[in-house]
C-alpha cells in the first residue's frame, strides 16, 4: 500500500476542519431565530410549545449519540492506524465478537428510545385532546391559495347567514383555542403554522382535525408543504392573532356586505368591471353571493377567494404579495420605501403581514397583480386553477383598484 | 422447435451418453459463446458481463440525474431564482429523485448483487441466466423509455411519490406522468425476475460446504434485498395499474368525485416505499460489512448479530410505512403505533452501526480508498439515522415532514450511506472485476472532495428545514433567512459533483495507467472472501475447481491460521492457494441468447401504445409473446459447442449443488476457453 502523501494528508485535515466547522455553525444557527418567520423553534402557542418540549431532549439525545459515535470512530481511526513502523505480517488479535456486548448494545438503544416513546405517546395524546369552547374554523386548501370557513353561530354549519367566509388569513382571538378542520377541494394540500403547531394534510375528501392557539397577539406565517402542483410553493397563508375584543370587531365587520355603491365615480365604474369580469370566479358578499351559493365548487378550484373583505387582509395573492406597503416594525407610523417590483424582484419581498392602513395601500402590487396574474404566481388558468390574464387595460385596473381599495 | 434457429449439424451430446433428437426448422443461427465486442454484449447470460452492464448503465444514469440535481440547485441559488419555470422545477426535481432511486441507487446495488454475489457463494452463474439478462435489458429500457419524456411533452411532474389526485389527468394533463408510471411499472418488472432469480441462486446454488452462516455477509444483505424486492415492487406495481387505469381509461381510483379515497394511493406506495428504503441501503452495508475486516485485518465483529440485524430489519422494514404519513390525518392511535415501530427499527441498525465500530476497534486499520469510504458510510449514515429517529417521535415529524430537514435526512441515508458504501464498493472490487487498480491517490481525493461536497449540500439542509424551508418549491423570498445556507448548499452540490467527474476520470487515468503496471493478481487487498482467490478478472467460469468451504472467510483461514489465543499466522503463501487461470474447456456454461433483449425490447412499444396509441400496444406484444416462444422453444445449451469431456468428476469439487435447473445451468454449451476474459470498453 502506497503511503498517503502530504498533500493528501493536508487536504484532509481541511475537509475535515471544513465539516467540523459547518457542523459547529449549523448549531449555531438553529439558535438564530430573527428574520426567520417559519422557524420550528418559536412556539408561539401551546401545541407548538408541547413538541418543543419534546423535541429538544430528543434532539439532545441524538447530539449525545452523534457526538459518542463520531468520537468514537475518530478516536479509533487514530489509534489503531497502521504505522509506517509496523510490521505488514503481524496481525491484531482476531476478535469475533463478545455476545455479552453485543447484547447490551441491542438493549441499550431500545431502552432510550423505550425512553423517547413514553415522551412521544404522551405528547400525541395531549395534542389531540379536544378543547371545549374552541372556536370552529374550516380550512380549504385549493390551487394555491386557503378558505377559511368560521362557525361563528357555533351550529355546526360552515356556511350560514352568521358564519364568515374568508381566505388566505386567517384572524383569531389570542389565547383562544382555535379546533381547525383541514379539508381540500382539489388536490393534498399541507396546512402548517410552524409558530402555532405542526402540520396536518388537507386531503380531499377527508377532515382531519388540527388545534390552533396563539398565546399573543401577532402575525404567524405558513406554507403549504405538500406538494400540490404547479404554484406549491406560492401557496402561502398567515394566522393574526389579535386582541379579544379586535376579533370581536373583526367578526362583526366580516359579517357587514356591500352592497352599497361605492360614492367614489372611479370605484363605481370599478364595480361595473368587477360584476362583468371578476364575479365569474370571486364572491363580493351584497354583489354577487346569491349567484355563487348555486355554484357548485369543482374539483379543480374554479372557485376563486372571497373578496368581502379584502382590505382587512394585509397579503393577497396566495399570500405572497402585500396589500400594503411594509412599515417600520420599531415605529408603525414610518412607511419603509415602497416595494417596487424591479427592485425587490417582487412586490412581496418583505411581507408585512397584518398592518392595515388605507392610505399606504401597495398599488405597485396590486395592479401588476391584475395586469398579469400567472407572471407572478403561475397557474393553469385555462383549466380554472389560477387567476387568468383578463386583458384589462391600464384605465380598468386603476378603477377596479380603486373599488377594491372600498371593501373593508 | 425454436421458431426461429437454424438446424443443427448434428445430434446433441448429453452427459452419460444421452442423445437427443433435435429438430428445430429455423433460420437464425443462435449466438456463439464466449464471443466478443459489442455484439457478445448483447445476447451474453453472464452474470459478470450483466452485473458490468448494470454499474455503467447506472453511471450514465447517475450523471443525467446528478445534472438535474445542479439544475434545482443553481435555480435554490438565490430568492426567486429564474433558470427554471415552476413547470419546469416542478419536472426536473420529480425526475432527479426517480432517477436516483431506481434508476441508479436500486441498480448499482443490482449490479453488485449480480458480478458479487454468485462469485461469494462460489457459483458458476445465477439460477436464470437468461431471466437475469431479460431484467437488465428491461432496466435499461425502461429507464430509457422513462427519460424520453422530455422530448415527448415534458417529464414527470408529480414528485417521486407522486400522490393522488394530484397525479391524476385532471390536474397534470401532460404525458410526464404516463412516461413515470408505465417506465417504473417496465423496471419493476426488472426488479423483480430478477429478485426470483438472485433468491433461487442464493438458496439453491451454493459452493459445498457454505452454509447460510457461512455466506459472506455482502451475500447475506443481497438476499434480504431480493425478499425485500420481491414483496415490495408489487405493491407498487398494483398501484401505478390502478393509476395507468385512471389516466388511460377513466377508471376511478383515484377520483375523488366518485367517492376515491386519495389515502389509498399513499398507503400503497409507501408499503413499498419504505421497504424500498432498505432495500436500497442494505448492499450498501453488506459491502462495507466486507471491506472493514479486509482492511481492519481481523474478522468482522459479531458476524450473526450483523447477519440477524440485517434480517430484523428486512421484517421491520414493513411495519413502519405509515411514519410518512404521520400528518395525513391516519388518526393518533395509528400514528402512535407507527412512531413506536418506526422508534425500534433503529435498533438493528444501530447494532450495524456499533459493530462496524467494534470491528476497527483494535484492528490495524490501512486506510485505502474503500476503507475510507466505508468509514465515511458509518460516519454519514449515523447522521442520516439520528435524524431518522427524530422522525419517528411524531409530533416533531410534523413540524419536520415536507421540509428540508426531510431533505437532508433521506440524502444522509441514501448518498451518505448506500452511495459512499457503493463508491467503496468501486474502489475495492475494480481490481476483480476489471484486472486493475484504481488509483490509491485519486481515490482518497475523490473520498475527501465528495465527504466536503456532501457535507456542504446536505447538512445545511437540516437548518433550511427546521428554519421553515418547505421541500418542492421552486423559488423563496427573502426575509425567510434561506439565503445563505441555499447558497452554501449550491457549492456543495458542484463539489459533489466534481468529486463524480474525479471518480469517472479515475477510471480512464487508472485504466491507461495500468498497460505499464504487472498485473494485479487475484487478492491485491489481502481479503478474505472466496472471490479473491480466483484470477483478476474473473474468468468467465469462475471456479475452477468449486472450493469447499468450510468456515466464514474461508479464503483467507487458507492463507492464515489462528492460534487458540487469536493470534494469527500465515500458514500458507497467498500464491500458493489462488486459483490458477485454466483453460476451462471441461466446464459447462449457459449458453448466450437473443430471447431477453428482444422480449424486453418489446415493452417500451408496449407502453409508447398504452400513451400515444393503442395499436402500437399489439406492435410491441406481438414482439414480447414471440420473444418469450422462442424463449420457451429454445434449448438450454447451444448444440453447436460440443464439450471435450463430460464426466462430472471434471467439475472439481462440485457436489451436484450447482445443477439445479436444468433448463437453464451448468449442462449447457462449452465455453471458449481460450477467449480472454473482457474490461471496460
Amino acid at each position: 500500500m502506497s503511503r498517503r502523501s502530504l498533500g493528501l494528508r493536508i487536504f484532509g485535515a481541511v475537509v475535515f476542519a471544513v465539516i467540523v466547522t459547518l457542523f459547529a455553525a449549523l448549531i449555531y444557527a438553529a439558535f438564530q431565530n430573527d428574520g426567520k418567520p417559519l422557524d420550528t423553534f418559536v412556539p408561539g402557542g401551546p401545541s407548538s410549545k408541547e413538541i418543543q418540549n419534546l423535541v429538544i431532549p430528543v434532539f439532545a439525545i441524538a447530539g449525545v449519540v452523534f457526538v459518542g459515535v463520531m468520537g468514537a470512530v475518530l478516536l479509533i481511526t487514530w489509534k489503531f492506524r497502521t504505522k509506517a513502523t509496523d510490521d505488514p505480517e503481524e496481525f491484531p488479535e482476531q476478535v469475533h465478537g463478545r455476545t455479552g456486548l453485543e447484547i447490551g448494545w441491542t438493549i441499550l438503544p431500545a431502552l432510550i428510545l423505550a425512553g423517547v416513546a413514553v415522551g412521544t405517546v404522551a405528547t400525541i395524546i395531549n395534542l389531540n385532546k379536544k378543547e371545549d369552547k374552541a372556536i370552529e374554523v374550516q380550512v380549504a386548501g385549493q390551487q394555491w391559495w386557503w378558505q377559511y370557513k368560521y362557525d361563528i353561530n357555533g351550529d355546526g354549519n360552515f356556511d350560514g347567514p352568521e358564519d364568515i367566509t374568508t381566505a388566505t388569513e386567517m384572524v383569531v382571538p389570542a389565547g383562544r383555542a382555535i379546533q381547525v378542520t383541514t379539508t381540500s377541494n382539489d388536490v393534498i394540500h399541507s396546512f402548517w403554522i410552524p409558530g402555532l403547531n405542526g402540520k396536518k394534510d388537507a386531503v380531499p375528501g377527508l377532515r382531519s382535525p388540527l388545534k390552533l392557539q396563539a398565546d399573543t397577539p401577532g402575525v404567524y406565517r405558513g406554507q403549504c408543504t405538500e406538494y400540490c402542483g404547479l404554484s406549491h410553493a406560492n401557496m402561502r397563508m398567515l394566522v393574526r392573532a389579535v386582541s379579544a375584543s379586535d376579533y370581536e370587531a373583526w367578526v362583526a365587520n366580516q359579517l357587514k356586505d356591500h352592497a352599497a355603491d361605492p360614492t367614489d365615480a372611479k370605484a363605481l365604474s370599478g364595480k361595473t368591471t368587477w360584476k362583468a369580469l371578476c364575479a365569474q370566479c370571486h364572491v363580493i358578499k351584497g354583489v354577487n353571493d346569491e349567484k355563487m351559493k348555486t355554484a357548485k365548487v369543482p374539483l379543480t378550484s374554479g372557485v376563486a377567494p372571497d373578496l368581502t373583505h379584502l382590505m382587512t387582509r394585509g397579503t393577497f395573492a396566495g399570500s405572497i404579495l402585500n396589500l400594503y406597503d411594509p412599515v417600520d416594525p420599531n415605529d408603525p407610523s414610518v412607511t419603509l420605501p415602497a416595494s417596487d417590483i424591479a427592485a425587490a424582484g417582487y412586490p412581496g419581498a418583505a411581507l408585512t403581514g397584518g398592518n392595515v392602513d388605507v392610505s399606504r395601500v401597495n398599488r405597485v402590487s396590486l395592479e401588476a397583480w391584475l395586469r398579469n396574474p400567472a407572471a407572478i404566481k403561475p397557474n393553469y388558468a385555462q383549466g380554472g386553477r389560477g387567476m387568468p390574464n383578463l386583458g384589462l387595460t391600464e384605465a380598468q385596473i386603476d378603477e377596479l383598484v380603486a373599488y377594491l381599495e372600498t371593501l373593508n | 422447435m425454436a421458431i426461429i434457429e437454424a438446424l443443427p449439424t448434428d445430434q446433441l451430446a448429453l452427459p452419460g451418453a444421452v442423445t437427443s433428437d433435435y429438430k428445430p426448422a429455423g433460420v437464425f443461427t443462435r449466438p456463439k459463446a464466449g464471443g466478443t465486442g459489442w455484439k457478445s454484449w448483447l445476447t451474453t447470460v453472464d452474470h459478470k458481463k450483466i452485473g458490468i452492464m448494470y454499474g455503467a448503465t447506472a453511471l450514465v444514469f447517475l450523471l443525467i440525474g446528478g445534472f438535474e440535481a445542479i439544475l434545482i440547485r443553481v435555480q435554490l441559488w438565490s430568492p426567486r431564482g429564474t433558470l427554471l419555470s415552476a413547470n419546469a422545477y416542478n419536472q426536473v426535481f420529480t425526475m432527479h429523485g426517480t432517477t436516483m432511486v431506481f434508476l441508479v441507487v436500486m441498480p448499482i446495488g443490482a449490479a453488485f448483487a449480480n458480478y458479487l454475489m454468485p462469485l461469494q457463494i462460489g457459483a458458476r452463474d445465477v439460477a436464470y441466466p437468461r431471466i437475469n439478462a431479460y431484467s437488465y435489458w428491461m432496466y435499461l429500457f425502461g429507464g430509457i423509455f422513462l427519460n424520453t419524456s422530455w422530448l415527448l411533452g415534458g417529464g414527470a411532474d408529480g414528485g417521486w411519490f407522486n400522490y393522488a389526485p394530484n397525479n391524476g389527468i385532471l390536474y397534470s394533463p401532460s404525458h410526464g406522468i404516463d412516461f413515470w408510471n408505465l417506465g417504473l411499472i417496465i423496471t419493476g418488472i426488472a426488479s423483480l425476475a430478477g429478485a426470483v432469480n438472485l433468491i433461487v441462486t442464493v438458496l439453491n446454488m451454493r459452493a459445498p460446504g457454505m452454509t447460510l452462516m457461512r455466506m459472506p455477509i455482502f451475500t447475506w444483505m443481497t438476499l434480504v434485498t431480493q425478499f425485500l424486492l420481491l414483496f415490495a415492487i408489487p405493491v407498487l406495481t398494483v398501484a401505478q395499474v390502478l393509476l395507468m387505469m385512471d389516466r388511460t381509461f377513466h377508471a376511478n381510483f383515484f377520483n375523488v368525485a366518485k367517492g376515491a379515497n386519495p389515502l389509498l394511493w399513499e398507503h400503497l406506495f409507501w408499503i413499498f416505499g419504505h421497504p424500498e428504503v432498505y432495500l436500497m441501503i442494505l448492499p450498501a452495508f453488506g459491502l462495507v460489512s466486507d471491506i472493514l475486516p479486509t482492511f481492519a485485518r481481523k474478522p468482522i465483529f459479531g458476524y450473526p448479530f450483523i447477519v440477524f440485524s440485517g434480517v430484523a430489519i428486512g421484517f421491520m422494514g414493513w411495519g413502519v410505512w405509515a411514519h410518512h404519513m404521520f400528518v395525513s390525518g391516519i388518526g393518533p392511535i395509528s400514528v402512535t403505533a407507527f412512531s413506536l415501530t418506526t422508534m425500534f427499527i433503529a435498533v438493528p441498525t444501530g447494532v450495524k452501526i456499533l459493530n462496524w465500530t467494534a470491528t476497527m476497534w483494535g484492528g490495524k486499520l490501512r486506510f485505502t480508498s474503500p476503507m475510507l469510504f466505508s468509514i465515511g458510510l458509518v460516519t454519514m449514515f449515523t447522521i442520516g439515522g439520528l435524524s431518522g429517529v427524530t422522525h419517528s417521535v411524531a409530533p416533531a415529524d410534523t413540524q419536520q415532514t415536507d421540509t428540508y430537514y426531510i431533505v437532508a435526512h433521506f440524502h444522509y441515508v441514501l448518498f451518505g450511506g448506500a452511495f459512499f458504501g457503493f463508491i467503496g464498493g468501486f474502489y475495492y472490487y475494480w481490481p476483480k472485476v476489471f484486472g486493475y487498480m484504481l488509483n490509491e491517490k485519486l481515490g482518497k481525493t475523490n473520498f475527501w472532495l465528495m465527504l466536503l461536497g456532501f457535507n456542504l449540500t446536505f447538512a445545511p439542509m437540516h437548518i433550511l428545514g427546521l428554519q421553515g424551508m418547505s421541500r418542492r418549491i421552486y423559488t423563496y423570498d427573502a426575509g425567510y433567512g434561506f439565503d445563505l445556507w441555499n447558497k452554501v448548499a449550491t457549492i456543495g452540490a458542484f463539489t459533489l459533483a466534481s468529486s463524480v467527474f474525479l471518480f469517472i476520470f479515475n477510471i480512464f487515468y487508472s485504466r491507461s495507467k495500468a498497460k505499464s503496471l504487472p498485473p494485479v493478481g487475484a487478492d491485491p487487498w489481502d481479503a478474505r472472501t472466496i472471490e479473491w482467490m480466483i484470477p483478476s478478472p474473473v474468468p468467465e467460469y469462475n471456479y475452477d475447481p468449486i472450493p469447499t468451504i468450510t468456515r466464514v472467510d474461508d479464503f483467507w483461514y487458507r492463507k492464515y491460521g489462528e492460534t487458540k489465543d487469536g493470534k494469527l499466522v500465515r500458514i500458507a503463501a497467498t500464491e500458493d492457494v489462488v486459483q490458477q487461470r485454466s483453460d476451462g474447456k471441461h466446464i459447462h456454461l449457459p449458453s448466450p441468447s437473443y430471447w431477453p433483449i428482444v422480449a424486453s425490447f418489446g415493452m417500451p412499444i408496449v407502453a409508447y401504445g398504452l400513451i400515444f396509441n393503442l395499436w402500437l400496444c399489439l406492435v410491441g406484444g406481438i414482439i414480447v409473446v414471440g420473444a418469450l416462444f422462442g424463449w420457451v422453444l429454445e434449448p438450454p445449451d447451444d448444440p453447436d459447442a460440443a464439450h471435450e469431456d463430460h464426466d462430472p468428476a471434471a467439475h472439481g469439487s462440485d457436489d451436484g449443488t450447482v445443477v439445479v435447473n436444468a433448463g437453464e445451468v451448468a449442462e449447457a454449451g462449452d465455453v471458449a476457453a481460450e477467449k480472454e476474459p473482457e474490461t471496460v470498453g
